[in-house]
C-alpha cells in the first residue's frame, strides 16, 4: 500500500515538472519516457496479454516464445524466454520500452545497451492492479481503470455463480508437480477467496509455497484444482489415492489454454474466476 | 615433437579468427553489409556480437586453463574446474543475494540501490565461488594435507554448499527462480564490462600459471618425488587453487556454469601433441576458447533467430570429438 | 673393501611409526661418500621407510637423521634436494610427460620452479640418459614405455639432479638381467669414480651382495651392517630370510651369490 501511494506520489510529481512518463517498476527503478511507448516488446505472457487489453496491441514488436495469447501475437517475433532473450533480437526490433519479468537475466544487458527497462511481475491482486497502472501510464493510455473495473464486475458475477454448497470449502489448487500450491497471498489465491472458497495452503507459506505431499494427504482437500493431465496421475502419486476428492470425483482438470488463464497473472483474471465457477457449478450440479 | 606443437597452435589460431570472424556476421537479425554503415546495424554488430564473441573466448579461454589446472594438480583427467566447490559457493551467494534483495525489497527499492543489486549478482557469483574454494582450503587444512584431502573436501563442501542454497530458496521460493536462470550456462549476456572482467581475470592466471607450470610436471613424478626434488608443496598447492578459483570464478560470475569446456580441452590438447605442462595449459586454454567460440557462434545459428543453451553444443561439439578419438586410439 | 670418504648421511637411533605401527626402531648408521650400499631384508622389513626416513620423506618419531652433519630438517627444501636425491619405482609414472621431460625434471632443485635450463643442463640431462640407455627415447611419451624402460627413465631423473648422496628404492625390479648388470657397474662406477654415496634397497639379493657394503634388516631393525666378506654379515643375511638362502662365492671372480637353499627332501 506504501509503495503504491509512494509510487503514486513520484508519477504525479515527475508528470507535473515534465511532460515525460515516469514509472516505478518492480525492482524501484524510474522508468523515464518522453512520450508513450510505440513499440514494446514483452518478457512475460501476462504483461503482453495486459497490453493488448489495454487496447494497445498493436504496438508490440515482440515477445517471448510463451507469449500465445490473443492469437494476433503468435505471429510477433519471439526473443525466447527468461534465461535465455535473444538480446540482439531486442535491440534489432528498436523497442521504446521493454516490459519484462524481475529475474529475467538480460535486463542488465538490455539496460547497458540503451534500452528502457520497466520489470513488473505481480504475484496478488494488488500487485496485479499497480502493473496494469503502470503499463497503461507508459502506453500513455487510461484504460486501467475501465480494465479493473470490468475484471472486479467479472469476478463479482462468478462468485454468484457459485453454489451456496461448496462456500467454504477448502481447495487445493496445483501450479506445478513437485507440488508447487497456490496460496491464499497469491493472485489466484485471492481470486478463489473472492468467490467464497478456502484454501489448504495455510497464509504463512508465502504465495507459491513448494509443498510436501505429505501435508496435501493430511490436509485433505475438499476440492482439487490442476491441469487434467495432472489430475489424472495424482492417483498415482504415493498416498494420493486416499484423498477422498479423488474418490469421489471433486476435481476441477482444466486443459493447457485454460489453465494458463489461471495462474497467468494478467488481464484474464475475471476469466479466471469465471473459469473456477463454471467448474465449481458443474461439481455441485455433479453431487 | 615441436612441429605437431606448432601446427596446434596454427590451427587454434586459425579457428579462432574464423570463428570470431563469424561471431560478428552470426545472429537472428543476418549479415549484410551495410552493418559497416547502418548505426542500427552497427550497433547489434558492435555492441551485442562483438562483445559476445570475445566474452565467448575469454570463458573459454578461463575454463579451459582451470580444467587443466586442475588435471594437472589432482593427476585425475575426470577433474573439472567446478570441482572445489566453486560452482556451489557462486549458486549459494547469488541465492542468499536475490533472497535477501526480496527481503529487505522495499529498503533497496526506496534508496535505488538497484545497481548495486545487479552489480551484487555478478559480485556474488564472483565471491561465494572464492568463498566456495576457501571453505575447501580449510576443510582441507590448507593444502597441507594431500591432494586427495583436498579433492574429498572440495566434493563434501559441493553437496554441503548447495544443500544449504536449496534451504535458502525453500525460505525464499523467489530466489530459486533467479537463481535458475542467472546460473544457467550462457554466452548472451556478455557485454564489453563482461569481457573486461574477463579479461582482467586471464591477465591475472595466465602469466602466474604459465610460469610455474613445471610444478605440475613434477607433480606428476607423484608427491613424494616433487618432494624430494625440492618442490614446496603446499605453497604450489595453494598457487594452484587460487588462480583455479580466481578463473573459475571469474567465468561463473559473468558466463553461469558452462559445463564440459574445462573437463574436455586438456584431453583435446593431450590427444594431439605431448608437451609439458607449459604448453598443455596455455593450448588447453586456447581450445577452451575455441571451443565456447564455437559452441556461441553454433547456438546462434543452428536453430536462428532462436537460440540453443551454449552449454549443450559445447557438450556434443567437445565430446564427440573426444569419443572418435578414443575409438580410433581403440581400433588400433 | 671398505674404502670409503666423509660420513655424509647419518641416522642416529631412527624410529618410524606409519599407521600406528612402528616400523623402524632405533635404526643408526653412517652411510659415507665413496661407497656403494645395499638394504636388504626380507618383506616388511622397512627397508623402504628407512629410505624414505633419510631422504626426508617421512618424519621421524625418534631420533634424528644428519645430512653433511647438519639435521636434516634444517636443510632448506631446495639445498637438500640439490644434495640429496631419490627414486622410487613405486608412484605415479608421469603418463604424458615425455623421457626427456621427465629427465629433466632432474634438474629441477637446481634451477627451482622458475629458472631456465641452460646448456650445461641439457648436457647433463643428456649424459643421465646415456648412463642409464634411454637417450633413444628421448621424445617418446612415458605411458608408452614398459615397465623396466620407465624404470631407466626415472633412474636417469635421480642422475640428471647430480646429488652427492643418491638413494634408490628398488631400482631393478623390472630390469631385465642385461640392464640389471648394467646398473649394478654404473652404481660402482658412480660411487668409486665418482664418489657419491649411493644407497639402494634391493631385493634381488645376487646384485646386492655386489655392493660394497649391505645393511640387512629385519622387522623395523638393522641386524648387520658391513661388507658381505664378513661372515657375521652373511649368516645375519641367512638368518632374517629363515635359512631359505645360501650365500657362496662363484665364478673364476669369486663373486658373492645368494642361492635358494631348497628344503631337503
Amino acid at each position: 500500500m506504501r509503495r503504491c501511494g509512494l509510487a503514486l506520489w513520484l508519477c504525479i510529481a515527475s508528470a507535473a515538472q515534465a511532460a515525460g512518463i515516469s514509472v516505478q517498476d518492480d525492482r524501484g527503478v524510474t522508468v523515464q519516457l518522453d512520450r508513450p511507448a510505440q513499440r514494446i516488446v514483452t518478457l512475460l505472457p501476462s504483461l503482453t496479454e495486459t497490453v493488448c487489453e489495454l487496447k494497445a496491441c498493436e504496438r508490440l514488436v515482440g515477445t517471448d516464445r510463451y507469449s500465445n495469447w490473443p492469437a494476433s501475437v503468435q505471429a510477433l517475433p519471439k526473443t525466447g524466454g527468461m534465461e535465455d532473450a535473444n538480446v540482439e533480437r531486442i535491440v534489432a526490433l528498436k523497442p521504446d520500452v521493454v516490459l519484462a519479468a524481475v529475474s529475467t537475466r538480460a535486463i542488465g544487458r538490455l539496460e547497458a545497451l540503451g534500452l528502457k527497462v520497466a520489470a513488473l511481475e505481480p504475484k496478488s491482486h494488488a500487485d496485479m492492479r499497480r502493473v496494469i497502472g503502470a503499463v497503461a501510464r507508459l502506453l500513455g493510455k487510461d484504460g486501467e481503470e475501465l480494465l479493473w473495473r470490468r475484471i472486479e464486475q467479472q469476478t463479482r458475477e462468478a462468485a454468484a455463480k457459485v453454489p451456496a454448497s461448496l462456500r467454504g470449502q477448502h481447495v487445493y489448487l496445483e501450479v506445478d508437480a513437485s507440488p508447487y500450491a497456490a496460496g491464499p497471498s497469491s493472485f489466484v489465491g485471492e481470486t478463489l477467496a473472492a468467490l467464497g472458497l478456502g484454501n489448504v495452503v495455510p497464509k504463512e507459506l508465502g504465495p507459491f509455497p513448494k509443498l510436501n505431499p505429505e501435508f496435501v494427504v493430511r490436509a485433505q482437500p475438499d476440492i482439487l484444482i490442476g491441469t487434467d493431465t495432472a489430475i489424472q496421475e495424482m492417483a498415482a502419486r504415493p498416498g494420493w489415492q486416499g484423498l477422498k476428492a479423488l474418490k469421489t470425483g471433486r476435481t476441477c482438470g482444466f486443459a493447457m489454454p485454460q489453465y494458463e488463464v489461471l495462474i497467468r497473472p494478467g488481464p484474464r483474471l475475471g476469466e479466471a474466476a469465471q473459469l473456477l465457477a463454471g467448474c465449481f457449478t458443474k461439481l455441485a450440479q455433479a453431487h | 615433437m615441436a612441429s605437431a606443437r606448432r601446427r596446434l597452435l596454427l590451427t587454434l589460431a586459425l579457428a579462432t579468427l574464423a570463428l570470431a570472424l563469424c561471431g560478428l556476421v552470426v545472429g537472428s537479425e543476418g549479415w549484410s553489409f551495410g552493418a559497416l554503415t547502418d548505426p542500427a546495424l552497427r550497433q547489434v554488430v558492435w555492441d551485442i556480437r562483438a562483445p559476445r564473441t570475445a566474452g565467448a573466448w575469454l570463458t573459454g579461454l578461463l575454463l579451459g586453463l582451470s580444467g587443466a589446472i586442475a588435471q594437472g594438480l589432482f593427476r585425475n583427467p575426470l577433474a573439472e574446474p567446478y570441482l572445489l566447490g566453486s560452482s556451489a559457493g557462486a549458486g549459494l551467494a547469488v541465492v542468499i543475494v536475490l533472497a535477501a534483495g526480496h527481503a529487505g525489497g522495499q529498503a533497496f527499492q526506496l534508496l535505488g540501490a538497484d545497481a548495486l543489486l545487479r552489480l551484487g549478482l555478478v559480485g556474488a557469483a564472483f565471491v561465494g565461488a572464492l568463498g566456495g574454494v576457501s571453505l575447501t582450503l580449510l576443510l582441507a587444512r590448507g593444502a597441507q594435507r594431500s591432494t586427495t584431502g583436498l579433492l574429498l573436501a572440495g566434493v563434501v563442501v559441493g553437496f554441503v554448499l548447495g544443500a544449504m542454497a536449496d534451504l535458502v530458496t525453500m525460505a525464499a521460493p523467489e530466489a530459486l527462480r533467479g537463481k535458475q536462470v542467472f546460473m544457467l550456462g550462457t554466452t548472451g549476456f556478455l557485454g564489453w564490462t563482461s569481457c573486461g572482467a574477463l579479461a582482467l581475470g586471464a591477465l591475472l592466471t595466465l602469466p602466474p600459471a604459465w610460469r610455474f607450470a613445471r610444478a605440475l610436471d613434477a607433480l606428476a613424478l607423484g608427491e613424494d618425488s616433487a618432494r624430494s626434488l625440492g618442490l614446496p608443496l603446499p605453497q604450489v598447492r595453494m598457487l594452484m587453487v587460487v588462480l583455479l578459483a580466481l578463473a573459475t570464478g571469474t567465468a561463473v560470475a559473468q558466463a553461469g556454469l558452462v559445463a564440459f569446456v574445462g573437463l574436455v580441452s586438456p584431453h583435446l590438447v593431450r590427444s594431439r601433441v605431448q608437451a609439458p605442462h607449459r604448453f598443455t595449459l596455455m593450448a588447453s586454454a586456447a581450445t577452451g576458447g575455441v571451443l565456447l567460440l564455437a559452441g556461441d557462434v553454433l547456438a546462434r545459428s543452428v536453430i536462428a533467430p532462436e537460440e540453443l543453451p551454449v552449454g549443450v553444443l559445447t557438450a556434443v561439439l567437445g565430446g564427440s570429438y573426444l569419443m572418435w578419438l578414443l575409438h580410433r586410439r581403440g581400433a588400433r | 673393501m671398505t674404502r670409503h670418504g666423509a660420513s655424509l648421511l647419518q641416522a642416529h637411533g631412527v624410529s618410524a611409526v606409519l599407521g600406528g605401527t612402528e616400523v623402524l626402531h632405533e635404526v643408526s648408521l653412517a652411510l659415507p661418500s665413496d661407497q656403494w650400499t645395499a638394504i636388504i631384508g626380507p618383506n616388511g622389513a622397512g627397508k623402504s621407510t628407512l629410505l624414505r626416513v633419510l631422504a626426508g620423506l617421512l618424519p621421524c618419531a625418534a631420533g634424528d637423521v644428519q645430512l653433511m652433519d647438519q639435521p636434516l630438517l634444517r636443510w632448506r627444501t631446495r639445498e637438500r634436494a640439490q644434495r640429496l636425491a631419490w627414486m622410487s619405482q613405486q608412484g605415479e609414472s608421469a603418463g604424458e610427460l615425455s623421457v626427456r621431460d621427465v629427465v629433466h625434471l632432474g634438474r629441477l632443485p637446481h634451477l627451482g620452479l622458475l629458472g631456465t635450463p641452460a646448456a650445461e643442463d641439457e648436457a647433463i640431462v643428456q649424459q643421465a640418459m646415456r648412463q642409464t640407455e634411454c637417450a633413444a627415447w628421448s621424445e617418446r611419451r612415458m605411458d608408452t614405455l614398459s615397465g623396466g624402460e620407465r624404470q631407466r627413465v626415472l633412474l636417469a631423473r635421480a642422475l640428471a639432479v647430480r646429488a652427492p648422496v643418491l638413494l634408490l628404492d628398488e631400482p631393478t625390479t623390472h630390469l631385465d638381467p642385461p640392464h640389471q648388470v648394467a646398473l649394478v657397474r654404473l652404481l660402482q662406477r658412480l660411487a668409486h669414480d665418482e664418489g657419491l654415496c649411493v644407497v639402494s634397497v634391493l631385493h634381488d639379493l645376487s646384485l646386492a651382495l655386489q655392493a660394497d657394503r649391505v645393511i640387512v634388516m629385519a622387522a623395523g631393525r638393522v641386524r648387520a651392517d658391513g661388507p658381505c666378506s664378513e661372515a657375521h654379515v652373511r649368516q645375519a643375511i641367512s638368518d632374517v630370510f629363515q635359512g631359505a638362502v645360501r650365500i657362496e662365492r662363484i665364478g673364476p671372480q669369486d663373486q658373492w651369490v645368494a642361492v635358494p637353499q631348497l628344503p631337503r627332501e
